[in-house]
Formats: structure tokens, sequence, C-alpha cells
């Protein structure tokens, strides 16, 4: 299976990946343990896991905004040294700056890269037009309800032109509505660039949904416990009614259920 | 191009349709009706001056400490339109209290932001702010008047070290209150070091540093007219002092008066020039 993507180059390549926090009592707490994981170019991949997995810590070492302790994150065949465009990163609490009007968030990573106001202008229309919020252009954040604001970090995202999308939990802040609308859109919006997508979430219907692999981790220290292929058919339409879908859930919910458990005590 | 439209299934998606961020404009009879009732909110003020004014007229306040409100307008206009000399102590003092507070602002500003993102800076400032913070920096004004004079110099010197650490102290803690998302936000936009600290720290602390602002403000008008009352030959300080000298109480309400409407109306200035900085906040 996946015969094309396993020939196509690596993308992503996280290679032994150790990270350990000073905790406030000086004792080491161990949040990643030597993960290895790749992702080929147009993949997308999820990562599920208890909370306390460091599913989203991982996402930030490969956005280059946390060191990490032990390993090296090497994407395009070049290890990461810090943050940079090309990594998009979607954060779950809206991360869109509220002083900021809706185009001008948009605006905010060409604006940075020193792109001229006329070609930012009709950049900046595309992206908005394509997540649907051309008419809230001039509005600032506040006056937009959180499905918008994640909207519009995506929007903003895209704008910089990433070739590797980095999402911690766009949908988790949202009610379950608002979240699968948006998981419908980000489908089709995936089916069209195919960008390689690193997708952290607790939500293992949404990553069953999205993804072409998912990344099981388990809690303390967090570790990879299992990557499962989802070879469900492309394009996704009506694919949560599909058995293969229940199928897929229940496997990973049973690899995890153990620890999930524990986490919550 | 943009096959993939959002707009249609999202609209369904948000509960509320968002609120219009402009107000209708209406015509000039309701923005003068909205004139009017600002001031009327402040119908307590000109109630104690209708008593004040009353009072004096039945002998009921000695006319040495509490002059007839009448003989304060008297002398005000006297002092605005004919002699012009008011205007002169006004300005004198504005001067002073400006110069300060412009310069307080500048450093403290400048060393807040540092402070903030440097720790260098902030471990050599934090204990120096700290132990200089709750001096009452009038102690000091004898000894800026040794070294710099009785002049214009030593009384800027004090606004500026009384404006200085309310400015220094909330740009600080804005700055520290930056949430660490937009911080990452930005740099995973490509934004280097300088933009971030312009497009991203100093937004998000402003509400913090305007704060500051209006402590300072308040802080400034206190230490000029206390100075000025020290050690001066001209501003609002000086004349209250000379009324009180020459058994002058009309003169030296006026002084007072003047200088409260000063405080009243910066503070006001200040307010409204917040409320539009920070439309874009969460009331």
């Amino acid at each position: 299976m996946n015969t094309v993507q396993k020939t196509s180059p690596v993308h992503v390549d996280v290679r032994r990946i150790s990270q350990r926090f000073r905790s406030g009592r000086g004792a080491d707490l161990l949040a990643l343990d030597r993960v290895d994981l790749q992702a080929q170019r147009g993949e997308f991949v999820s990562i599920v896991g208890p909370s306390g997995c460091g599913k989203s810590t991982l996402l930030y070492i490969v956005a280059g905004l946390l060191q990490a302790s032990e390993g090296e994150v090497v994407v395009d065949g070049r290890p990461i040294d810090g943050p940079a465009p090309d990594r998009g990163l979607v954060l779950q609490n809206s991360s869109i700056f509220p002083w900021r009007t809706v185009e001008q968030n948009v605006a905010f990573g060409p604006e940075m890269c020193g792109m001229p106001q006329q070609e930012r202008r009709k950049l900046v229309d595309h992206y908005l037009d394509m997540v649907g919020l051309a008419k809230f252009a001039s509005f600032y954040p506040r006056e937009l309800s959180g499905g918008m604001k994640q909207r519009i970090a995506i929007a903003q995202m895209l704008a910089c032109g990433p070739s590797l999308c980095l999402m911690d939990e766009p949908f988790g802040a949202l009610d379950s509505l608002s979240r699968e609308v948006l998981q419908d859109q980000l489908l089709q919006l995936w089916e069209r660039d195919r960008k390689t997508v690193l997708f952290v979430t607790h939500s293992i219907d949404e990553a069953v949904l999205l993804s072409d692999r998912i990344v099981v981790m388990s809690p303390l220290p967090g570790r990879v416990k299992e990557i499962v292929d989802v070879d469900l058919p492309r394009p996704r339409q009506n694919t949560r009614a599909l058995p293969e879908f229940g199928r897929l859930r229940n496997r990973i919910w049973s690899a995890i259920r153990q620890e999930s458990m524990e986490a919550i005590g | 191009m943009s096959t993939v439209t959002m707009s249609e299934t999202g609209a369904a998606e948000e509960g509320h349709a968002p609120a219009s961020p402009v107000l209708p404009s209406k015509g000039p009879t309701r923005r003068s009706w909205r004139t009017l009732a600002a001031i009327a909110r402040y119908y307590p003020v000109f109630l104690i001056f209708v008593v004040w004014e009353a009072l004096s007229r039945l002998n009921v306040l000695d006319p040495m400490f509490m002059p007839p409100l009448e003989n304060v307008a008297r002398t005000f206009y006297n002092e605005v339109f004919v002699t012009h000399e008011l205007l002169d102590h006004i300005r004198m003092s504005f001067m002073r209290a400006g110069a300060g507070l412009a310069l307080a602002s500048v450093v403290g500003v400048s060393a807040g932001i540092l402070m903030g993102r440097v720790r260098a800076f902030e471990s050599f400032l934090d204990p120096v702010i700290s132990a200089l913070f709750p001096m009452p920096k009038l102690a000091v004004f004898p000894l800026l008047m040794v070294f710099l004079g009785i002049g214009d110099a030593s009384k800027i010197a004090l606004i500026f070290m009384g404006c200085f650490f309310p400015i220094v102290i909330n740009t600080y803690t804005g700055v520290r209150n930056v949430d660490k998302f937009f911080v990452w936000n930005a740099l995973t936009k490509g934004a280097s070091q300088r933009q971030l600290v312009w497009h991203v720290i100093i937004p998000a602390a402003l509400p913090f540093v305007f704060a500051g602002l209006r402590v300072a403000t308040s802080t400034a008008f206190l230490l000029i007219v206390a100075s000025e009352l020290i050690a001066a030959n001209d501003g609002l300080g000086y004349l209250i002092m000379f009324a009180e000298r020459s058994f002058d109480p009309a003169l030296m309400w006026c002084g007072i008066l003047v200088i409260a409407g000063m405080g009243f109306t910066v503070d006001r200035l200040l307010l409204t020039l917040g409320a539009r900085l920070f439309v874009w906040q969460d009331k």
C-alpha cells in the first residue's frame, strides 16, 4: 500500500528526538523519548495521543520554536535551525493578532518578508476568498467567531506559502458542529494543494478522517506507540459513514485506551 | 482559481452575525445632543459651584478663605484677557511638565522594552527600580536644586523621576505579559527580532504602556505644582504661592481651579485617545 508515497522523497525526518523539561522541584521530566517520525512530501500525518504525551512539544520542535534536548529534525535534507516561514504553524487558541484587522493579519507574513503592498493586497484577497472571509476583511478578530478566527489563522499561514503545515489542535477549541465543517474545508484545501501536513489532535475521529497516516503516541515519557496507515479512499466525502472508518477508529482507540485511562486518573 | 470556497458552509457554521463596527453617523442634532448629555453628566460639579456662590452670598463663608465664585471668575477674566499673565503661568507649567513627561516616556518605554526582552537589563534594572520606586521623589528636589539650580532644569528632572517609574514598570509588565503564542506565530511567519518588537511586542503591550502614561500624567501635574510652590518665579504653583502671600484668595482659587481643569482635560484627552487606539480590544 501507499507505494507512490514510499518512493517519493522524505520531506520531514524527525530523528531520535528527546526532550527533557526541568520541572518545578528540579526533577527532570522526560517529555519525549527518542521519537522517530517521517513524513513524505504531500502526506497528511496526524499525531494522536492522550494529553501529556508530548505531541504538541514535538510539533513545536519541528517548527523550530523549541530546541530538542537530543536528536535532530531534517526538513528537505537539511537540519532545521530555528523557525522559518517555510514551516507554517497554526495554533489551537487563536494566535492571530487582535490589534490587526483580518486582512492585516493575513498580510502579516508577506509584510515581514518585504513583499510590496500591491502584491500583498492581491495575495490577501486570494486567501481570504479561499477561506470565505472576504466580506470580513476590515473586521477585527474580536468581532469574529472562534471558527472564523481559526480560518484566518489558516489563511495567515497559507499566505506565507509554506511547503509544510504544522497544525496544533487547530479545531480543539471549537464546538463540534464548527469542527466538522472546518474539517471538511481543510480536506478540500489540502486535496487541492497537497502540502505536507503534521496535524496534532486528541480527536481520533479527526485523525482518521483527515490523515494518510496516524502516529499514535503514549505518554510519560512520550513515545511513538504505533503508526497506522489510513487507506480510506480520497476525496473523503461521507467517509465518517464507512464501516472502515469505525474499524480504524476502534483500532487506534484500543491502542491508547490504557494510557488514556491512566492519564485521566 | 480558487475553486474551493468556504463561504457557503462557513456562514451557516457561525452562530452569530458579528456586530457592525461602524456606527451609523446621524445628523448634527444627534451629535450636539450627545455633547450636551456629556456635559450634563458633570452636574454635581456645577452644583458645588452653585452652593459655593450661594453660601458666599449668605456670608456663611469667610471671604478670606472662600471668596464668591464671581470674584474668582472676574479675576480669571482679568488675568486671561487683560493682563494675559495667567496664560504665561499656564504655558510655563505646561512646558516643564510636558518636557519631563516626554523625556520620561521615551526613556521609560525604551527601558521597559529592554527589560522585558533582554535578561541582562532585567537583572540590572529590576532591583534598582524596586528600591527607588517607593521613595517619594519630592524628597530629592532640594538635592536636584543644588545640582541643577532653581530654574527649569531641576523641575524637569523631578518630573522625569516621578513619571519614569510608572511608565517603565507598566511597559515592562506589558512586554512580559505578551502571549507566547503571538510571539511564536510571528516567528513562524518570518519575523526578525526587530520586526517582532515593532509589530508584536509593542502593539500587544501598548494598553499597559498607556495605563502607565495616565498615571505618569497625574504625577507630572502633582510634581509641577509642588516644585513651583517651593521655588519658582513663574508657573501655576508660583501663582498660588504669590496669591497666598499677597492675600488675594480669588487669585489663589483661580490658580487652583485652572490646575484642576487642566488635569481633567488632559486625562479626558488621554482617555479619548486610548479609546481610539484600542478599538481592537475586547471590552
